[in-house]
């Protein structure tokens, strides 16, 4: 199985006026997170659910691994969510919720929630946030392939 | 600001290590006493304290790629930042969250 947890990859959440962002070693429940963003203002709601593939490079993945430096990565998501509404004053509420340590093939890995009056402010704002959170967030994620030894599992990165 | 320090007593600050940079190091964290010098220790220095601490190993090259944190605010340009003791520096290789 995969080593033990990081000291510093803690859960932790943070709530402020412009949404909530979430580090927790629990599965994510999307249909319980889109509810949270539900309002009787909101005509639409944009949701992300990002999921773990099962393949990389021809490379068959047993399982993922996420660790966080959670202090600073709660920040940033902040901050991400923080441009999102000021991108968009229409944004009602957004959400990120990221599991972290293990996480089995297919299960998600991060959902990003937006509501608000209309359907553009919520897809523009919910595809703005994921694509910051996979640029900024200090999260990182280790493949674990089938038929190789632990200490061989790749610590994947974003940049491209 | 703060008072200048007596040259000969040291200080230390808390390194974190995440992702590959754990992996090379085989740790979490480590307090990392900061050489007794005159002038201010720069956050540009610690990568190669901190690859002399952890040789024989791929920390080295991970550092290359990564950036630091410092109390847990990003840092643009570490030539422009002084560490003094106490604080916790974070390496920061590529993320992969999302």
């Amino acid at each position: 199985m995969s080593s033990s947890t990081h000291s510093s990859s803690v859960e932790g959440r943070l709530r402020g006026d412009d949404g909530l962002v979430v580090l927790t070693y629990q599965p994510l429940d999307p249909a319980q997170i889109i509810l949270s963003v539900q309002d009787d203002a909101a005509g639409a709601i944009a949701v992300f659910v990002g999921t773990t593939r099962n393949s990389f490079q021809g490379k068959f993945v047993t399982h993922l691994q996420y660790e966080s430096y959670t202090k600073l990565a709660l920040k940033t998501m902040a901050d991400i969510l923080r441009a999102a509404r000021t991108t968009s004053d229409a944004v009602l509420h957004s959400v990120i919720y990221h599991r972290l340590g293990d996480v089995p093939v297919g299960q998600p890995s991060i959902v990003v929630a937006v509501s608000s009056p209309h359907r553009r402010e919520a897809f523009v704002a919910c595809e703005m946030i994921l694509e910051e959170v996979k640029k900024k967030a200090q999260i990182w994620k280790r493949e674990y392939y089938e038929g190789e030894g632990d200490e061989l599992a790749q610590w994947k990165t974003n940049v491209h | 600001m703060s008072q200048s320090q007596t040259p000969s007593e040291p200080v230390s600050i808390t390194v974190l290590y995440f992702a590959a940079a754990s992996t090379a190091t085989r740790l979490d964290s480590e307090l990392v006493q900061l050489p007794v010098q005159t002038e201010p220790f720069r956050l540009s220095s610690l990568a190669g304290l901190l690859t002399d601490r952890h040789p024989n190993t791929s920390l080295g090259k991970v550092l290359q790629g990564s950036q630091w944190s410092v109390d847990a605010e990003m840092v643009d340009d570490p030539e422009q930042v002084v560490l003094r003791g106490g604080e916790e520096v974070a390496v920061i290789c590529p993320v992969s969250g999302g």
